[in-house]
């Protein structure tokens, strides 16, 4: 009776660890392609998308989980260039916590003014009708032209959606704490 | 060959699992905003259904009645996890919008009850044919629902804008109150259907 | 995260049967009169306030560290399989009245997708333990609540003169309809 269970239990284990094996890598080439389309989106004009890390020399392991860890823990900066090799501007990944889960928005910041272009929301599992309504014009335009010196906090400088005091703040805070980042390692060291 | 047919057919309409027997709802009223993710979900169900009544059936001398629910959860579960695993890596936009809802296909009624209801008790071809009948019947449900719930909150179908640019749509319909009310719509309509073709099969018996 | 806060966006605002269309089928099928209605409600929100936890501890403890993401659909399925199992003979032996009342639907709560839900939702957004419980024990309430609502509005429909088509689960599932419409009234709230 156990033998029975048991041995169904280990074949699927098996084979699911198989197709993960195979479907995880398939799924990470299909994440990175999409948040590179998206930095062409917010940076508008972008031809070129180069890849900054804050300490690249950090990253000469080996072992692909220590990898990760650390690429986890380096800020990622996409630059955009335009055909004519003129750097367009800047976008980082920004993360924040949604009713639903993680909120992950991709900012754009202009080169000259290091102002906000343009918010993308890159996934969310906010409420449908409810807290998905972040991913609105409406919302994210109250994002553009904003700088470090701003507060970018809910119920200061941006109003929150209706119904969706979670889902706004989410993003709010992604892109605020997600910007200090940002500026500080494009601006300051590197 | 009559016989295999019916196995079939009865998904399809007579006991068609949303609208006659009416399990598995949860995913009916929750991914049908457009006919694209009935289809979706449809399809992504069909396969579970198929696969996990081919296997169980195969196993079912096998398998100690006291274990069987624990051993088809195992089953199911794994195809379902094989389903979110492919959709994850060849359809990312559709897994997306489906989200909670594929692994939540482990835990459809359609997939246990049928595996306890037949695929237990019967071949590997009737079973077969009795998953894809059943799995077809769900997602033509899916279909009509997410089209209706489309057409009328959003003004397209599959996609394709069909609304001129000004009309006004009646957003309610891709919110929770208008998947309950289009779904007893519907059913009420199939009800029509179901009387008016038991009253003309009476009607041929009397002399 | 705000516990409060998320209490009651469970409870009311992102209620689990009205909104989110999870426990769809107990709510149909368990909801024709308001006592039944309740026991299965109390022992749906005991099953997903336990169910919560112990999965919480299986992601964290086994499922993570070991890098076993695709065995979380068949590990918290077997838990709540196994709780449901537990319950049942827990009331068979303490209160057989009940057990009997409760009929068919007892196993049934295994299938609830409600509780599959909310544990991939506790783990998806990184809840940790105090708040996937604190999700939990709102999440069975809300579904409660939606049930009561139903079996008083159902009781009362038995003395509607209903058009013959609509008898049954057609009206019911219009009436759905108006419960949801009017609890997405609570979207202002927070």
């Amino acid at each position: 009776m156990v033998v029975v269970l048991s041995v169904i239990a280990m074949v699927s284990a098996a084979v699911l660890s198989l197709v993960y094996g195979k479907a995880s890598v398939i799924i990470e080439e299909n994440a990175a392609r999409a948040l590179e389309s998206s930095v062409l989106e917010v940076l508008p004009g972008t031809s070129t998308v180069n890849i900054i890390r804050r300490s690249p020399d950090e990253l000469g392991v080996d072992d692909p989980k220590e990898m990760r860890e650390k690429e986890q823990r380096t800020t990622l900066i996409y630059q955009g260039v335009d055909d004519q090799g003129q750097i367009v501007g800047y976008a980082f990944v920004g993360e924040g916590n949604g009713y639903g889960g993680a909120v992950r928005v991709l900012v754009g910041v202009d080169e000259n003014t290091d102002q906000i272009l343009n918010v993308k929301i890159l996934n969310h599992a906010e409420t449908p009708g409810l807290g998905s309504r972040i991913e609105e014009e409406g919302f994210r335009s109250q994002f553009a032209g904003k700088t470090v010196q701003d507060p970018i906090a809910i119920n200061q400088d941006i109003d929150i959606i209706s119904g969706a005091t979670i889902s706004s703040r989410a993003v709010a805070d992604a892109v605020r704490s997600g910007l200090q980042d940002a500026v500080a390692v494009y601006r300051g060291g590197e | 060959m009559a016989r295999l047919w019916k196995n079939f057919a009865n998904g399809l309409w007579n006991e068609n699992p949303t609208f006659r027997i009416m399990i598995g709802l949860c995913p009916v009223l929750a991914v049908t905003t457009s006919a694209k993710n009935g289809v979706g979900m449809g399809l992504a169900t069909t396969f579970v259904l198929i696969c996990s009544s081919a296997l169980i059936s195969l196993l079912r001398k096998v398998i100690p009645d006291k274990v069987r629910i624990p051993a088809y959860i195992v089953v199911i579960a794994t195809f379902v996890t094989i389903v979110d695993l492919f959709m994850n890596a060849y359809l990312p936009d559709l897994h997306q919008v489906l989200g909670l809802f594929i692994p939540l296909i482990v835990v459809n009624c359609i997939v246990l009850g049928r595996a306890e209801a037949f695929a237990s008790k019967n071949s590997l071809i009737s079973s077969i044919l009795d998953g894809l009948g059943m799995g077809l019947g769900f997602t033509w449900a899916l279909t009509v629902l997410g089209a209706v719930r489309e057409l009328l909150g959003s003004g397209s179908l599959f996609g394709y804008r069909l609304a001129a640019d000004g009309a006004t749509t009646i957003g309610i319909m891709s919110l929770p109150p208008g998947a309950f009310i289009t779904l007893g719509i519907l059913m009420a309509f199939m009800n029509m259907i179901a009387a008016r073709q038991k009253k003309r099969a009476t009607k041929e018996v009397r002399p | 995260m705000n516990l409060f806060l998320l209490f009651l966006s469970a409870l009311l605002v992102n209620n689990f049967v009205l909104v989110r269309f999870l426990g769809i089928c107990p709510f149909m099928g368990v909801s024709k009169d308001v006592d039944s209605a309740f026991g299965m409600g109390v022992a749906t929100t005991f099953v997903m306030v336990v169910a919560a936890a112990v999965t919480w501890l299986i992601e964290t403890f086994i499922l993570q560290p070991f890098g076993l993401p695709f065995l979380q659909t068949m590990a918290f399925i077997l838990v709540i399989a196994a709780l449901v199992q537990l319950v049942e003979m827990f009331l068979h032996k303490t209160s057989p009245a009940l057990y009997k009342a409760m009929g068919i639907f007892l196993p049934l709560i295994t299938t609830n997708c409600a509780i599959l839900g909310l544990a991939i939702m506790a783990v998806q957004n990184s809840y940790n333990f105090i708040e996937s419980v604190v999700f939990a024990l709102a999440a069975g309430l809300g579904f409660t609540l939606a049930l009561v609502l139903m079996a008083g509005i159902r009781e009362e429909l038995r003395f509607a003169d209903v058009p013959e088509p609509l008898l049954g689960a057609p009206i019911a599932f219009i009436c759905a309809g108006l419960l949801s419409l009017a609890f997405s009234g609570f979207a202002g709230l927070i």
